[in-house]
């Protein structure tokens, strides 16, 4: 399935339609020849592992119509109003595509790019969507855009600078897209969350980590100021009050009191291996996905490892360590990369260990059951890097309990030639 | 036999694609560079708690950093002192507790000769019927702050920009909003306002068509020469000059250096006397670096380190080097260096590790806002002070260059 997929994606007569500038064209080449090398190859592959679930709880869905489609980051969320997912796809330079699946329909369909959804100029590129897709009060869709990191701060300030990031909304129903307006001037917003209550929008601002607090109804903007370090943590999350967490430099929780209108800092910073180094404390969260029937929201950190927390509606509440995200040798438990965090149906823990050159097992990302019960963990499948690479997402569960991750294979370990897929999952049974 | 070929041509394959040089920047992190923890809330720590820690105004006096600071609206500065060779935070001062309904100390510290007294000036909360504050600080040899109210120079207005004379018992400043110059006699308590740097009726319409409050165009920054002669801006783009011996203000032919229809943002954003009395300063407009030749009362415009706006703070060097700080929000800060022979050096974002307990690994710390700069009275540091919700102190060895 994997296999006719790429394939797919790589003989599309939409993709040869473009005209690609002559090293474009080398370069597609030099890809496609890869990546047949390579997945013929592991088609051939004897592997020895025992695999937990099998390829049908497994599906790999393209994103059509985006030939230059390069990668998704955190930019995936679900809508229970409609049982869809939604997902931001980049080129990595200047074009978003705008998805929608619909899981009864086994359909994806590319709404449209948001420069043209959102009414933007040219100068008002946006290198990607970074932040969640997220619901709000009455069934609309959420998310924000980013400059693209190193492109957005060698111009900032400067004639041709970035413009944005933005806030957006999605109507789903009118299939209409809202540009909300900026947050800060020159900064990207890499994450955003929103009350389902009162419609407030909560952000964070890239490089310069300003937690913002945007009231659309009021288009009122309010700057919380600097709150984390040199590398910017990527993950707001918030609870069944509508409280918004995020993290200081520290790796301590800090959480928008919505009845107080105020920031509370933890005291304590949430859980981290003895060695863990110090980027990885000041990124802080990389995933949640909540458990409402146990009031329980997990996170996993930069540092790999797991925390379950439970919130209250005023002051910070309790965290538990679950321990690491898989089991490594002594001194080393803090490396594994885990962007990502779903819960199943069953309670379970289920994530993607890889990417960003960080993998547990060689060459391979792998898909870990985890049983907070039991806190026991279980690699249910492997995949070579050259299938899927990385992927991101949090909490993304529809209503038949597939769970789902925006995943994208690297041919190579450069920006150069990644392919963004959706990946679908049921631990419990065979996905359509 | 055929899987593993063809494999490892799979792998060979990650080889020959060109890899993208990867485009993150470097960030200046110079051996002997540190950061301290000097804000943070809720903790068992010394620290200055949030949006009341913005380092508007650094001196060192020996092993000491002083600095005072801005808070937000409704909340009152601090004043607190770091000690250098122990890396922390060793005491916080509320100035309210000495001067109540105050909002900043931004002026800068002046020091009284070479010794550890230095003198500030405050602003007062918005919308208070109280004026700023002259304030004497001790600073001792455990690093404890001794505040003492001197008085209100001019009543019902802030201070905006402050210097001293020492050699003269004298200080000097910009009151808030009217934008007058003021003397005040520390021995006397006398006051002497000055009309001449006040905007014109038309300096204030053009000031509204561009949209400014005296916030955005009155001078930051006063400075005084070996002549005992004090220097500062006034609307649109000039330069003034006041002499203590006959008391007048007076104009200077050269005006800042601007870019072309944008004068009328130009105002001093900063100066810096080196120790051989050379003076620089920097206009906030659009971050021009320019020296001002006290002899002829000339100016020579030595252009911008970056593209950005504003020149906040400046301090020297080793050996006739000047480092500084520009740009600012809505942009953030790029360290900078010039040198009378090499010119502008722009050395970035300065980013240093800070330890502390809870985090003795370390981590990295960027500097983006930073509002304040000082030198050690040895030379041998430079300190920098943020400007944020939770501001930093930035520490760094200035360099042995050229």
């Amino acid at each position: 399935m994997k296999v006719l997929f790429l394939l797919y994606l790589s003989f599309s007569n939409e993709f040869l339609s473009i005209k690609f500038q002559r090293m474009q064209v080398a370069r597609f080449f030099t890809l496609l020849l890869v990546q047949v090398i390579g997945l013929y190859a592991y088609a051939f592959q004897d592997t020895s592992i025992k695999k937990a679930v099998s390829e049908k709880n497994i599906r790999f869905i393209p994103y059509p119509g985006f030939a230059d489609a390069h990668s998704t980051w955190g930019s995936i969320g679900y809508n229970p109003a409609t049982n869809n997912i939604y997902v931001g796809v980049t080129n990595h330079a200047d074009n978003v595509g705008f998805y929608e699946y619909d899981p009864a329909r086994d359909q994806m369909q590319l709404h449209g790019f948001i420069k043209d959804l959102g009414f933007l100029r040219p100068f008002q590129w946006q290198g990607k969507i970074h932040s969640k897709i997220v619901v709000g009060p009455k069934g609309e869709m959420y998310f924000s855009t980013d400059g693209g990191e190193s492109r957005e701060e060698y111009l900032m300030n400067h004639p041709h600078g970035y413009a944005g990031g933005f806030f957006m909304k999605w109507n789903p129903i009118e299939k209409r897209l809202t540009n909300l307006g900026m947050g800060m001037q020159y900064e990207s917003i890499k994450d955003l969350e929103v009350d389902t209550a009162t419609g407030l929008i909560y952000a964070v601002s890239y490089p310069q980590v300003h937690f913002l607090v945007y009231d659309p109804a009021k288009n009122q903007l309010h700057d919380a100021g600097r709150l984390g370090s040199s590398h910017v943590p990527r993950v707001l999350f918030t609870d069944r009050w509508g409280n918004c967490y995020y993290v200081d430099w520290r790796q301590r929780l800090v959480k928008y009191e919505k009845s107080t209108r105020k920031l509370v800092f933890a005291k304590q910073s949430l859980p981290a291996f003895p060695g863990t180094p110090g980027n990885s404390i000041v990124t802080g969260i990389t995933a949640y996905a909540k458990d409402p029937t146990k009031n329980v929201i997990y996170l996993v950190t930069y540092g790999a490892k797991l925390v379950a927390f439970y919130p209250q509606e005023n002051g910070i509440g309790r965290w538990e360590d679950l321990g690491g995200v898989f089991e490594m040798a002594k001194g080393q438990e803090w490396k594994p990369y885990v962007p990502n965090l779903n819960v199943g149906l069953n309670g379970k823990l289920y994530y993607l260990i890889g990417g960003h050159g960080n993998y547990v097992r060689k060459d391979k990302t792998v898909l870990v059951e985890f049983d907070p019960q039991e806190r026991r963990h279980n690699v249910l499948y492997e995949f070579p890097i050259g299938v899927l690479t990385e992927a991101t997402g949090s909490d993304i569960r529809d209503s038949e309990g597939n769970l789902y991750f925006a995943g994208r294979l690297r041919p190579n370990r450069t920006e150069y030639g990644s392919v963004p897929f959706l990946v679908k999952f049921n631990p419990q049974k065979e996905v359509k | 036999m055929k899987s593993q070929l063809l494999f490892l041509c799979f792998q060979i394959g990650l080889f020959v694609i060109p890899g993208r040089i990867d485009a993150q920047y470097t960030f200046f992190k110079p051996t002997g560079s540190f950061a301290i923890e000097t804000s943070l809330e809720n903790t068992d720590e010394l620290r200055m708690p949030m949006y009341r820690n913005a380092m508007h105004s650094l001196a060192v006096s020996g092993d000491f950093i002083l600095g005072g600071t801005m808070a937000e609206k409704g909340l009152t500065p601090l004043l607190f002192t770091i000690s250098l060779s122990g890396r922390k935070l060793t005491t916080i001062q509320e100035l309210e507790e000495v001067v109540p309904g105050q909002l900043s100390i931004s002026t800068g510290f002046s020091p009284m000769g070479k010794g550890n007294l230095f003198y500030a000036g405050t602003m007062p909360q918005p919308g208070s019927m109280g004026g700023g504050h002259i304030i004497q600080v001790h600073v001792d040899g455990q690093g404890k702050i001794q505040v003492k109210d001197i008085g209100v120079p001019v009543a019902g207005e802030g201070i905006f920009a402050m210097t001293l004379n020492p050699q003269r018992n004298e200080v000097y400043g910009i009151a808030y909003p009217s934008g007058r110059f003021f003397t005040y006699q520390l021995k006397t308590g006398k006051s002497e306002l000055f009309n001449e740097t006040v905007p014109s009726q038309k300096d204030t319409a053009t000031f509204h068509s561009f949209a400014l409050k005296p916030d955005d165009y009155l001078c930051r920054a006063l400075v005084v020469d070996n002549q005992g002669r004090v220097y500062g801006s006034k609307a649109i783009n000039k330069l003034f000059r006041f002499d203590p011996v006959t008391k007048k203000i007076t104009v200077l032919k050269d005006e800042l250096p601007f870019v072309w229809g944008r004068e009328v943002m130009g105002r001093i954003d900063a100066w810096v006397k080196m120790p051989d009395g050379t003076i620089y300063g920097s206009n906030a407009a659009d971050g021009q670096l320019f020296r001002l030749n006290t002899a002829k009362q000339t100016v020579v415009n030595l252009g911008k380190p970056i593209m950005m706006p504003r020149l906040m703070c400046m301090a020297p060097g080793k050996n006739g080097m000047l480092y500084g700080v520009a740009g600012a929000a809505p942009g953030y800060a790029h360290l900078f260096s010039y040198h009378p022979e090499k010119g502008f050096r722009d050395l970035g974002n300065p980013e240093f590790k800070m330890v502390a307990p809870g985090i003795e690994q370390g981590i990295a710390w960027r500097g983006f806002q930073i509002s304040s700069m000082a030198a050690s009275p040895d030379g041998k540091y430079i300190v920098m002070g943020e400007n944020e919700a939770l501001s930093q102190l930035l520490v760094f060895p200035a360099e042995d260059l050229p």
